[in-house]
């Protein structure tokens, strides 16, 4: 009892049962309020799970999942590769940067989700609106983080590595880029979501598959519960794809800074 | 002498030639430094001292082709120095080390750099490191060594391509008293092993004097020579030996009074 009491003092143990108890407490929560309504407006957690089980396990869902994913994928590589292209286009060369910059915030300023509709009458329902919507948010935060990363590089560095007569190439991928390291992966952290977010949003205004078409079927033959079921399952994907990230960040910092200083860095410690 | 070390000496001639360095603000020109006349020796150990913002860091940047001077010409070896050169290696401030890199991945950095990253140079690199005594490190990444041995790395980064001029700006300036102490002996062992040219700028006093043939020093800004000193204590020094010796004091006062 008593090591169970000081297991809880530690904010790490404590954090961890936090979050549980609330999780437990909201889904009674949404339990009994799901009584008292109609299961069209709300339907309850079980008949949700039991569904969610039936609909995964039939490998009904498989094909929805599968497309939404690759939508994800293909788009979030396409903006992150042209987000960090650019990103160090604009970081290396000033008149790179004021061609750039203009187009950006053009962009960035059209709201990416008004051009779904005239995409889709484009490209049709299939896959390439949705990869580019999900490419077109994506791209941002990495320009964004990659150009902030490369241009941050510690004016002592670039000092040393001009005196040692580096070129502009050398000293780019020998010390800007992995000074940048950190703060692309951040970006790719923002991009991977927002590539999820993109995707979904893209297949709401036109398509016959994807977790995102899905939501709009189960609107229109208002089978809430199939809703609520490509909730689960879309919380579940972005889960993953967030622990992925997680996964890879952790082992690229280790192999640049060994464990010790990776975790020194993760908790905020310049080395 | 033969050839080879007539040639390295004549290498490590620097020539300081009526430099000015002015630059330009809003208020209008700030002059940094004003005609400075200086002729350093090869493998002469030269300390440059003066009050903060005197332009001691500006001309060791002139000095190793970071900066271009306004006026006058830095020569090397008699040739003018228009751009870094690969005969000078530089110690900073800070040590400067790439985080993501192990110890003998930064002191091989030059080497790879210049695209040399041959098994004869790794051997040179693993012999400087011995020489800073730091054999034991190899494969530690900076954050995990203390400032002082981070300076030693940065050392060694410097002296693996054997320069025959070493500038030094304010090496040991960010160490512990005692570090730098054993430090500063550590650099004369070196100096006098590998016979480079030493140009080391500090605010210590007592730091240049312990270190230098000569010690330059300079006015507050905008930066002349106000009085070159000849600090003709017996080498090889100790701190012992030096704190006992009436010369050191007396150029030590005579250096106190110029600054103030």
């Amino acid at each position: 009892m008593r090591r169970l009491l000081r297991a809880l003092r530690s904010e790490a143990w404590l954090g961890r049962l936090l979050v549980i108890v609330s999780a437990v407490v909201l889904i009674v929560v949404w339990h009994f309020w799901a009584r008292t309504n109609s299961p069209l407006i709300l339907p309850e957690p079980g008949p949700v799970l039991e569904r969610l089980l039936d609909y995964v396990g039939s490998g009904r869902a498989n094909p929805h999942i599968w497309i939404t994913v690759q939508e994800i994928i293909l788009g979030f590589a396409l903006g992150g590769i042209a987000g960090i292209g650019l990103g160090t286009l604009a970081s290396e060369f000033g008149i790179a940067r004021r061609v750039i910059m203009p187009y950006v915030i053009v962009t960035q300023a059209l709201p990416k989700f008004a051009l779904a509709p005239i995409l889709v009458i484009w490209f049709g329902f299939g896959m390439t609106p949705k990869v580019i919507i999900a490419a077109l948010i994506a791209f941002f935060p990495l320009l964004e983080n990659t150009y902030l990363g490369l241009t941050t590089a510690p004016a002592e560095m670039l000092e040393l590595f001009r005196a040692l007569r580096a070129g502009r190439w050398t000293t780019l991928t020998k010390c800007k880029a992995l000074h940048a390291v950190p703060a692309v992966f951040s970006g790719l952290r923002v991009a991977l979501m927002l590539a999820l977010v993109g995707a979904v949003v893209a297949e709401y205004v036109g398509a016959n598959k994807g977790l995102g078409a899905l939501i709009i079927v189960s609107q229109g033959t208002l089978d809430t519960e199939l809703m609520f079921v490509a909730f689960v399952q879309l919380t579940v994907l972005g889960l993953l794809l967030d622990q992925a990230h997680g996964l890879v960040y952790r082992l690229v910092m280790r192999r640049l800074y060994g464990s010790v200083g990776a975790e020194m860095r993760a908790a905020g410690v310049s080395v | 002498m033969n050839d080879k070390t007539g040639e390295l000496s004549g290498r490590g001639h620097i020539e300081i030639d009526g430099l000015t360095k002015t630059y330009a603000s809003d208020a209008g020109d700030i002059t940094a430094l004003e005609r400075i006349d200086f002729d350093i020796a090869p493998r002469e150990f030269v300390g440059i001292v003066g009050p903060s913002g005197c332009g001691k860091s500006t001309l060791l940047r002139c000095v190793g082709g970071l900066i271009a001077p306004s006026v006058g010409e830095v020569r090397i070896g008699g040739d003018v120095v228009i751009e870094p050169d690969p005969r000078i290696g530089y110690v900073f401030q800070q040590a400067v080390l790439l985080p993501w890199r192990r110890v003998l991945d930064n002191v091989m950095l030059p080497f790879e750099i210049s695209g040399r990253p041959t098994a004869e140079n790794r051997a040179k690199a693993l012999e400087v490191l011995e020489m800073v005594g730091l054999s034991e490190y190899l494969n530690h990444r900076p954050g995990e060594l203390s400032g002082g041995m981070q300076q030693r790395v940065s050392v060694a980064r410097a002296l693996v391509v054997e320069p025959s001029i070493l500038l030094m700006d304010e090496p040991f300036g960010a160490l512990d008293a005692q570090t730098r102490d054993s430090m500063n002996v550590e650099l004369l062992r070196i100096w006098y092993e590998s016979q480079t040219t030493v140009v080391f700028v500090t605010h210590d006093i007592g730091e240049a004097l312990f270190l230098s043939d000569r010690v330059m020093v300079m006015s507050v800004r905008p930066g002349r020579v106000q009085d070159v000193i000849d600090v003709d204590l017996p080498r090889p020094r100790t701190f012992t030996e030096v704190e006992a010796d009436e010369r050191f004091w007396t150029l030590r006062q005579r250096i106190r009074e110029q600054l103030n």
